[in-house]
This record gives structure tokens, C-alpha cells and sequence, in this order.
């Protein structure tokens, strides 16, 4: 058990920079989670941490100790691969045992920890099985638990959950957690399945293109997203983004998306001083949960427009939007919607809430005014 | 297409495959490769007359006559023992060594390393004649014409491209997850590779390595050009026990019996490993 402590950490393959400049620090027992799509370099990331890639540039401390260049076997660190890595030619127990038996420990000794292992990891009726025979879950089962038989001082895990079924998935998320949270070791776990980060984790690291964009808890990302691109790869459906031009109209200032005007809070406004940015030109961006729905318009849904698509999910309804070149995605409880019209085409009315309107920075992507109703650790805290 | 086709309904119970007569092709295929081995094998049984009338001889007094010849006479024991000693020596030297050539090939991205496979492969591009006297004035030079060691060495090297190609291929297919989980583990770099790769690749370097020990085996020119009396292996030595001013066919019989049995038996035994070996990296998911 120990913290993780990574200082500009620069990973290049040849003229292909795959990690540029991560720093990260990590507290004793905390479940941290790398997210982003694929070739973002989280698993790079994770690989360095783990020596199975040598750094370009930076620095990887393990509890204090340097071990920036050390070979896998010096840091003290166990592993789960996204195909598991299990051993075909040795039985589970083999498997789960092979760790123990590098580091010579005893027979008897040995036999006590899987076994231990196997009980916590539920596959004690497996363990004089070969890997070839048992289903996903279970070589996942295996897999972890080999992870978890070593006294490391810092678990890995590279999607291990990918190749598992949605269910077995959801049971695996609550029982990994559980886990963790027992055995109290810091754990590092590589995803791009973002419900998997969001429910899982005690911090969330989003990467894209190489580059660390946030380091913060899973309601701090969220709720109050570093950039477009985080506001746009948490939550789903996704958060609807459009261009706009912020400009004086009646009543303060609104945000002019082309088909139609979206008003903005005068008291947000004015915190975010963007009263002296009139004319600039912005990417607006609203969450499905928070547009308003309705079958025809009224003063807190003023925009008309065309149905494109309906999806029931069950205990939600989604519908996609359009209007003029504006593509929009809302997400409301049944409850609420099931009196709506279904039919492609269907007029419809809709009114952004807002407390919960974003502004980011056309050019860059930075958020420049982070959602009125958002709450931030420091104010959670405080 | 035509308006019939869509008129068609399903019979009541799944059409029955009937491929009997793709076994009485296969047999007739078998029967006919196996007719001529067949007949030399008879043709080693037979006395000296017998073998060189002009005509097939189908029915004739059985005599161990020609092998009585080749084991006391000309005591080809001798020879079988070198065989034995060069092919087994071979194979090991030529597998060891290959599995380490296959395994940077496969694993390690260095400088030059396609061009170093593709001089592998180029290797076997040449006619192994075309080097026999350059070999020869090197064996000459080096004292090893008629020695045991000259002849391992040459079949080491000759088969050395084969193992590394072969291996290069079966390496890659392995992933790289096992040995990196095992580093993970604890293991070193030869650990991992020893105790989670070579158990992982053991079919497919055994099944490289039956086939080596058979081109070894087999092998005529070189042990013909390279050898004379005490280190002549099986393949010239017959050759020369058998045609002399005139071919004596069942003394010729006699040795392709003492010659290919044991490599039957072997086969026989191994065909399993053999088989699993080659297929592994088609079946592997």
C-alpha cells in the first residue's frame, strides 16, 4: 500500500508523442480512474506505472520511491490485462499460485493465500480447472484475483471489464469497488467506458490525445468539466453542444444559436463577467436532462421543433431534436413525457433550464462559464 | 431468380449429406502412393535374381539375403549410428539455437530487424549444391572433412532458417500479455520466457523440430561430397552399397526398409505433437 506520484511524465514513439506531460498524484487507498477513448495513451500511462514501458521524460514515485526506470519485477505492483494474461498451461490455482511461487514463498503458505483469495473472489470450485474452461466472468474472476493474492503496493488494471457481458459487467462494478474499498489498496484503473469510471471511482483522470484535461472527483467532472471535450465524453446521451455568438437582446445578454435565441441568467452573467465579451463567438452546451419538453410552446419553452427520433429506454424517454442546422438530444424521466407524441416529424417545443447552461471557449475548448447550478468541491467542502 | 425458386418449400427434415464417394477417392489416392513403397519394400526381400528380372515380380520365395549384405557385409549399423548422432545433434543445436534467433525476431524491435528475417529467408533461397565446393575447400581447410562435427555443424546451419521462420511465426502468436504479466509477477526476462513461454510453445517447437530431424535425416548431397568411410551416414551409403557397375534392386530395397522404418516408427509415434504443433497457431482464438 502506498501513493503514486507521477511528475511530467513524456512517453514518445518515435515522432508519435503517446503520453505528453501527465502529473498525477494519488493518495494511499484511493481508486483512481484513467479515462478516454481509444489511443488517448491511458494505457501507456498505465504501463509505465507498471515498467512494462520505459518513460521518455519524468518521473514515477511508488510510496516515496523512485522507480522510474525499475524493471516490472522491482516495483512491486500487480496487474490486471484487458485478455486477462492468464497462463493456458497451468491450472486456476497455478495461476492464481504463480506470483507466490516466484517470490518462493511455501508450499503451505501459498495453498493458505489462494485459497483465501479464491473465497473472496468466489471461484474456490474452480481452482483445478484450466483456464480454456471457464466462462469470461470467471477468468476475470481469476485474473483479479491474481492481482489481488500478492501484498503489492499498487493494483493496475487495463479494462479489465471489456470483454465481459453489460450484466456481469454491473455486478463486476459493484463488487470491485467493494473489494478495493476492503483491501484498501491504491488502485489505477484504465477505462473508456465512462459510466464505468463515474460509478467506480474515487477520482477521475480524463485524457485525450496524450494530454491530462482533468483530475478531479466523478461529480466535479461531470458537473463542472475542464473542457468541451469532458463535457462531451461523460455522461450519456451526451451533453448537446452547439455554436453560438453571445450578443445583447432583451432583457441581458443571450446566446444566439442561429435557429433561435437561448436567454442567459443576468446574476450567472455577471459573475462570469461575461457582460464585456458581447460579440464573441462560443460553443454553448446542455445536458438531455436538462431541456425542457413539451408538446406545444409556452414562456418557459419558447423554441418550436421537429421530432427526429424517439428512444424509450424504460424509465426514460429520448428525444432527439431538430431544428434548422441544430441537432438536440433531451432525456426525461417517462413519467413526465409519456403523454408526448412519438411520430417522426412531430412538432414539439422545448426551453433550456438556465441554471445548468455551459459556455466553452469556441477556439480552445475551455470552459469559460462552468453551469450556474454547478456545485464545486471547494463549495461542497466548505 | 427464375419464378421456380420462389415456389420452393423446405423438405420436412434437413438434406442428408452423402459423401461416401470422397473416402473411395482418398483410398484410391492412398492405394496408389503407397503401391510403389509397397513394392521396394518387397523388392528388399527378394534374392538377386529375383529383383533384376525385367518384369514385375509379385509372388517369390521371401530371403533376407540383401539385408544379410547391408548389416554384416557392409555393416551399415556403422553408418546407421553416424546418421543417428548427426540428425539428433543437429536437430537439438539447430532448435535451441533458432528459438532464441525467432524469439528477438518476434519480440524485440531493434535496428535492422526485417532485414535480418529476410536474410534469414534468403538462405534457404539458395541451392544448397551451389555452395558444396566452397564448403568443401572450407571443410578441407578446417580438418573436418569425414568427422562427425563438420557434418552437425553444416545441417545446423542448413536447417537454421527453417527453425527461425517457423518459430518466428508461432512466437508472434503468442501475446506478449503472458510474459508481461509474468515480468509483472516478479519473473525476469528468461524466467518469463522459460517458465510461460517455452511451456506455451512446446507443440509447435516440437512438431519444428520432428521436421528437421526428418530433412537431417534424409539429407544425401552434402554427406556424399563431405564424407568417406568414417563418417558416412545412411543416405550415400546406400547408394553406394547399392549401384555399383550395376544396380542391385534388392540390396536398394533392403536399405530404403532400413532407411525409412525408423523414420515411420518416429513419425507414427509423434504424429499427434505433430499434427497439434503445426495447426497451433490457426487454432489458437
Amino acid at each position: 500500500m502506498a501513493d503514486l506520484l507521477i511528475r511530467d511524465l513524456v512517453k514518445r514513439f518515435g515522432g508519435f508523442t503517446a503520453v505528453d506531460g501527465v502529473d498525477i498524484s494519488v493518495g494511499d487507498g484511493e481508486f483512481v480512474f484513467l479515462l478516454g477513448p481509444s489511443g488517448c495513451g491511458k494505457t501507456t500511462t498505465l504501463r509505465m506505472i507498471a515498467g512494462l514501458e520505459m518513460p521518455t521524460g519524468g518521473r514515477i514515485e511508488i510510496g516515496g520511491r523512485n522507480v522510474t526506470y525499475l524493471r516490472p519485477r522491482y516495483r512491486n505492483v500487480g496487474m490486471v490485462f484487458q485478455d486477462y494474461g492468464l497462463y493456458a498451461h497451468m491450472t486456476v490455482f497455478g495461476n492464481i499460485a504463480y506470483p507466490l511461487k516466484v517470490r518462493r514463498m511455501s508450499r503451505d503458505v501459498i495453498a493458505q493465500k489462494v485459497r483465501a483469495v479464491a473465497q473472496t473472489m468466489r471461484i474456490v470450485d474452480v481452482l483445478d480447472r484450466m483456464p480454456d474452461q471457464l466462462a469470461a466472468g470467471q477468468l476475470q474472476r481469476v485474473a483479479i484475483a491474481r492481482m489481488l493474492v500478492r501484498d503489492a503496493d499498487i493494483f493496475l488494471m487495463d479494462e479489465p471489464m471489456s470483454h465481459l457481458d453489460a450484466q456481469l459487467r454491473g455486478h463486476m462494478r459493484a463488487e470491485l469497488r467493494h473489494i478495493q474499498k476492503e483491501i484498501g489498496t491504491t488502485t489505477i484503473f484504465v477505462t473508456h467506458d465512462q459510466l464505468e469510471a463515474m460509478t467506480m471511482a474515487d477520482r477521475i483522470i480524463v485524457m485525450n490525445d496524450g494530454k491530462m484535461l482533468q483530475f478531479a472527483t466523478p461529480l466535479e467532472i461531470f458537473e463542472r468539466p475542464a473542457d468541451e471535450f469532458v463535457a462531451t465524453f461523460v455522461g450519456e446521451p451526451q451533453m448537446n453542444v452547439m455554436n453560438a455568438t453571445l450578443r445583447r437582446g432583451e432583457g441581458g445578454l443571450v446566446a444566439d444559436v442561429g435557429a433561435f435565441v437561448v436567454p442567459l441568467d443576468a446574476d450567472w452573467t455577471r459573475a462570469n463577467a461575461l457582460g464585456d465579451q458581447e460579440g464573441k463567438e462560443v460553443r454553448l452546451g446542455i445536458r438531455p436532462e436538462h431541456i425542457r419538453l413539451a408538446a406545444v410552446a409556452d414562456a418557459l419553452r419558447p423554441v418550436e421543433v421537429e421530432l427526429y427520433s424517439f428512444e424509450p429506454t424504460g424509465p426514460e424517454n429520448i428525444f432527439v431534436l431538430r431544428t434548422g442546422d441544430v441537432e438536440l438530444t433531451t432525456r426525461n424521466p417517462t413519467a413526465e413525457t409519456v403523454a408526448l407524441a412519438r411520430d417522426e416529424g412531430s412538432p414539439m417545443a422545448i426551453g433550456f433550464d438556465p441554471r445548468w447552461i455551459y459556455l466553452f471557449d469556441a477556439q480552445t475548448g475551455r470552459t469559460i462559464a462552468q453551469a450556474a447550478a454547478s456545485v464545486s468541491e471547494e463549495e461542497l467542502a466548505a | 431468380m427464375t419464378k421456380s425458386h420462389t415456389l420452393m418449400v423446405s423438405p420436412d427434415a434437413p438434406p442428408v449429406q452423402r459423401n461416401w464417394w470422397a473416402y473411395v477417392i482418398i483410398l484410391i489416392i492412398c492405394v496408389f502412393n503407397f503401391l510403389p513403397y509397397l513394392y521396394v519394400v518387397m523388392t528388399g526381400f527378394m534374392d538377386a535374381t529375383t529383383s533384376n528380372r525385367p518384369e514385375p515380380q509379385w509372388f517369390f520365395t521371401p530371403t533376407l539375403e540383401a539385408f544379410r549384405f547391408l548389416l554384416f557385409d557392409k555393416n551399415l549399423m556403422h553408418n546407421f549410428r553416424n546418421s543417428l548422432v548427426v540428425s539428433l545433434s543437429a536437430t537439438f543445436l539447430s532448435v535451441t539455437l533458432g528459438m532464441f534467433c525467432a524469439y528477438a525476431i518476434a519480440r524485440f524491435d531493434f535496428g535492422g530487424r526485417d532485414d535480418v528475417s529476410f536474410w534469414v529467408l534468403t538462405n534457404r533461397m539458395m541451392p544448397p549444391v551451389a555452395v558444396l565446393i566452397p564448403i568443401f575447400v572450407t571443410f578441407q581447410t578446417l580438418r573436418l572433412l569425414d568427422t562427425l562435427t563438420g557434418l552437425i555443424i553444416l545441417y545446423t546451419a542448413m536447417q537454421l532458417p527453417f527453425v527461425v521462420w517457423m518459430l518466428t511465426g508461432y512466437f508472434r502468436d503468442i501475446p506478449r500479455r503472458y510474459e508481461e504479466s509474468a515480468m509483472v509477477d516478479g519473473d525476469t526476462w528468461f524466467q518469463a520466457f522459460r517458465k510461460v513461454t517455452l511451456p506455451l510453445m512446446m507443440p509447435s517447437i516440437t512438431a519444428t523440430a520432428i521436421f528437421v530431424m526428418i530433412l537431417s535425416w534424409n539429407e544425401y548431397v552434402f554427406a556424399l561430397f563431405l564424407t568417406s568411410t568414417g563418417a558416412r551416414t545412411m543416405p550415400p551409403a546406400i547408394v553406394a552399397y547399392s549401384i555399383g557397375a550395376n544396380i542391385s534392386w534388392n540390396v536398394l530395397g533392403a536399405a530404403v526398409v532400413l532407411i525409412t522404418a525408423p523414420l515411420i516408427l518416429f513419425v507414427l509415434i509423434v504424429q499427434r505433437q505433430l499434427i497439434s504443433g503445426l495447426s497451433q497457431g490457426t487454432l489458437r482464438k
